[in-house]
C-alpha cells in the first residue's frame, strides 16, 4: 500500500473528470458518489457497467467516460470483469500495451444487480481473486424502473411493489458482511455525502490489489420521494442516525471509520423521505420506528460502540 | 372509441393523470384501459401516458398509435425528438398544449391543420414544475371529450388522491375543475376515433444480416466525455447563484457534492456553475457552509446565461 496522499478536504482531487450532460435524474446520490469515486479512480478506469440507473450514463453516441466502459446483463458484471482484466493481462504479456496504458477494472452495479441477481458472480470473482474494485450504488430499490423492492431495500419503507401500510416486509441484506464473509481484499461503505471519507477509502482500495467492494449508499429522490436539494442532508443523516455505518474491512479486521456521537434518533433521517410518510401519517406508528431504531442500536452496541 | 395520449416529463404527473381520465370514463360508463409507458423513470424525462374509452370491449392493445388527443403538459418537449409528440396525427387528432403562447402561434410553428387548444396552466408567480399539472391536463381532456361530467370528475380526484390527504386533494380538485372549466367553449370537441380491425397478419419482411466482425457490429465511441455535447441546463426550473461577496472560495466543498461535476474554480477562486449543464437540484445550496449560494427562479433570471441548445435526445 503506497502513503496516503488524500489528508483532508483539500487534497480531494479538485479536476472533476466525469462529464456532465447525463441522463441521471437531478440530485442523483449514486452519481454524487461515482463522480467523487471517479475523480479518485482517474481515466485510466474501464467500467463495466451491469444494467440499472447507470444505462443512462452512456447512451450512444453520448459517455461521461473519458477512459473505458461495457455495458452488461444485470447478473453478470463481475464476468464481464474477469473477461477485461484477462484481455488487458494479455496485451501487457504480449506488451501490446505499456505497462503505464494498463486500466483498472471496475464493476459499476446497483443493488438490484449487486444484492440479488449478481451476488454469485461476485463471489465466485473474490474466490479467483479477480483484481477488480465492485462499486455498488445503492440506492436502496430498483431505481431505474419506478422504485420496486430490491433484496437491498429497507424495512417498513414503501415502494412500488410494498404499498401497504407497514411498508416492506423484509429487511436490507447486509451485502457488506456477505462480502467480508469471502474475504475480499478491501471491503468499505462509502456515501456521496461524506467526500473526504469517501475518496480515502477509493485511494486505499486503489492501492490494493485483487477484490475490492466499494459499497455506496445513493440517496434517491425520486424513489424515496423528496426534493433533489435534500440529498445532501439525508445522506449525511444516515450517518449521523448510523443507519448507514462507515466502515471498512482492510488486513483481515473491520474499522468503522467514522462513529456518530451521540447518534442522532433514525426519526430524523426517516421523516425526511416520502417513502416512510406511512410512518408518520395519518397515525404515527411507533412499532415500526422503533423497530427501526432498535435494530440500529442492537448494530452499535455489537460493534462496542 | 377514445384514444388519447399524454405527453409531460416525469415528475409532471402523466401516469396519475391518465389513471384519473381513466377511471373518470369509467364512471361514465366505459370500459378503460390507462396505462403508462415503460421508459426512463427520472425526473424530466419525457413520459408517455395513454388511456382507450369505449362504450363496448377494447380488443386495441399497446401504445397508441393513431390518437384522438394528444394531451402536451410540457411545451419543451415539443422539439424533443425523442418524446414522440408530434407522431401519427391524423387531421381530427386534436392537440392540447400547456401554453402561455395563442392557438395560432403553435400552429404556425408547427404547420400542423390538426386543431389546437392551448391551455396556460401555471397561475401567477408559478414555476414551471407544477406539482397539479397532471390533474388540470386529465380534467382538460375530459371536458373535450364531453362525456365526463364536472361532479363525476370531482368525485374520481377525490378517490384517485384520496390517501394524499384532504388538503391536497382540495387543491387538485380546484385545479382540477378550474381546467375543466376553462374548456367550456371546448366541450366535445374531441370525437371517439373509428374502429380500427386488427391489421391481418403478416410474416415479418426478413433481412439477412451477415455476420459483423465485434467491431463493426457493437457501437464504440472513441473519444471521452462526450456527455456534454447533451445539455441538461434545460431540466432546470431554479438556478444556483453565487454571491461573491459571502464566498469562502472552498469550491471543494460545492465542487464535490455537485452530482453533475459542473461546479469548477472559476475566476478569482470563486466557484463557477456550467448552466448549460446544471440540472438545478440544488444541493450546492444546501452545502455552502456560508450561505453565498442561492437559488433564483429560472424565469426571467439574471444574467441570462441559460443553455440555449435543446437536449439532444439518446
Amino acid at each position: 500500500m503506497s502513503e496516503p496522499v488524500i489528508k483532508g478536504m483539500k487534497d480531494i482531487p479538485s479536476e472533476h473528470i466525469l462529464g456532465a450532460g447525463t441522463a441521471l435524474c437531478a440530485g442523483c446520490g449514486a452519481l454524487q458518489a461515482l463522480h467523487e469515486i471517479y475523480d479518485v479512480l482517474g481515466e485510466n478506469t474501464v467500467f463495466v457497467n451491469s444494467a440499472g440507473c447507470m444505462t443512462l450514463m452512456s447512451v450512444y453516441p453520448f459517455t461521461p467516460f473519458r477512459g473505458g466502459w461495457l455495458y452488461t446483463a444485470m447478473a453478470s458484471a463481475p464476468a464481464g470483469a474477469q473477461g477485461v482484466r484477462d484481455a488487458l493481462d494479455i496485451l501487457l504479456a504480449k506488451k501490446r500495451i505499456a505497462p503505464e496504458e494498463d486500466m483498472q477494472v471496475a464493476v459499476l452495479s446497483g443493488d438490484g444487480a449487486t444484492y440479488g441477481m449478481g451476488l454469485a458472480a461476485a463471489s465466485c470473482a473474490i474466490d479467483r481473486d479477480l483484481d477488480f474494485l465492485y462499486i455498488c450504488y445503492d440506492n436502496e430499490g430498483y431505481g431505474n424502473t419506478g422504485n420496486q423492492t430490491s433484496a437491498g431495500t429497507p424495512h417498513a419503507s414503501r415502494t412500488a411493489t410494498d404499498t401497504g401500510a407497514e411498508g416492506v416486509p423484509g429487511y436490507k441484506k447486509d451485502l457488506f458482511g456477505l462480502w467480508v464473509a469471502n474475504r475480499p481484499a478491501y471491503a468499505a461503505t462509502v456515501i456521496g455525502a461524506e467526500p473526504l471519507d469517501l475518496a480515502r477509502k477509493v485511494e486505499k482500495a486503489k492501492s490494493i490489489k485483487g477484490p475490492k467492494l466499494i459499497l455506496a449508499l445513493s440517496p434517491c429522490p425520486v424513489g424515496w420521494d423528496y426534493d433533489p436539494m435534500e440529498t445532501l442532508e439525508i445522506g449525511r443523516l444516515a450517518v449521523k442516525t448510523g443507519i448507514w455505518p462507515l466502515k471498512e474491512f482492510v488486513d483481515g479486521k473491520v474499522v468503522h471509520t467514522k462513529t456518530p456521537h451521540p447518534r442522532t434518533p433514525v426519526e430524523e433521517y426517516l421523516k425526511l423521505q416520502g417513502r416512510y410518510a406511512h410512518l408518520f401519517s395519518p397515525k404515527r406508528n411507533d412499532a415500526l420506528i422503533d423497530e427501526i431504531q432498535s435494530r440500529v442500536d442492537a448494530y452499535w452496541d455489537a460493534v462496542g460502540d | 372509441m377514445f384514444r388519447i395520449r399524454f405527453h409531460g416529463r416525469g415528475g409532471q404527473g402523466m401516469k396519475t393523470a391518465s389513471h384519473i381520465l381513466g377511471s373518470a370514463f369509467f364512471h361514465e360508463g366505459f370500459e378503460v384501459q390507462d396505462a403508462p409507458r415503460y421508459g426512463a423513470e427520472r425526473r424530466g424525462a419525457p413520459i408517455f401516458a395513454y388511456v382507450r374509452a369505449a362504450r363496448g370491449a377494447i380488443n386495441e392493445r399497446g401504445i397508441i398509435r393513431h390518437p384522438d388527443l394528444v394531451i402536451v403538459a410540457d411545451e419543451s418537449l415539443v422539439p424533443v425528438p425523442a418524446a414522440e409528440v408530434l407522431a401519427n396525427f391524423a387531421p381530427h387528432t386534436t392537440l392540447l398544449i400547456n401554453s402561455a403562447e395563442s392557438a395560432e402561434t403553435w400552429r404556425e410553428r408547427l404547420n400542423l391543420s390538426s386543431p389546437i387548444i392551448c391551455l396556460p396552466l401555471a397561475e401567477a408567480g408559478e414555476q414551471a414544475e407544477l406539482p397539479y399539472m397532471g390533474v388540470a391536463c386529465a380534467a382538460a381532456a375530459a371536458r373535450l371529450t364531453g362525456v365526463i361530467g364536472r361532479e363525476s370528475l370531482g368525485d374520481t380526484v377525490a378517490e384517485e388522491l384520496g390517501s394524499l390527504g384532504e388538503e391536497v386533494v382540495a387543491e387538485n380538485l380546484r385545479r382540477a375543475l378550474a381546467a375543466f372549466d376553462a374548456m367550456a367553449d371546448h366541450e366535445g370537441c374531441v370525437a371517439e376515433g373509428e374502429e380500427r380491425l386488427a391489421a391481418p397478419a403478416e410474416g415479418p419482411d426478413w433481412i439477412e444480416m451477415p455476420l459483423d466482425l465485434g467491431e463493426q457490429a457493437t457501437p464504440a465511441i472513441h473519444a471521452g466525455a462526450t456527455s456534454v455535447e447533451v445539455r441538461t441546463g434545460l431540466w432546470r426550473v431554479m438556478r444556483p447563484v453565487v454571491h461573491e461577496d459571502h464566498c469562502n472560495k472552498c469550491v471543494w466543498i460545492c465542487g464535490s457534492l455537485c452530482p453533475d461535476s459542473v461546479i469548477s474554480t472559476g475566476a478569482g477562486g470563486y466557484p463557477e456553475v456550467d448552466y448549460d449543464h446544471c440540472k438545478g437540484c440544488m444541493i450546492c445550496v444546501a452545502a455552502c457552509p456560508r450561505h453565498a449560494i442561492e437559488a433564483v427562479p429560472e424565469h426571467g433570471a439574471a444574467g441570462e446565461t441559460a443553455a440555449t441548445h435543446e437536449e439532444a435526445s439518446p
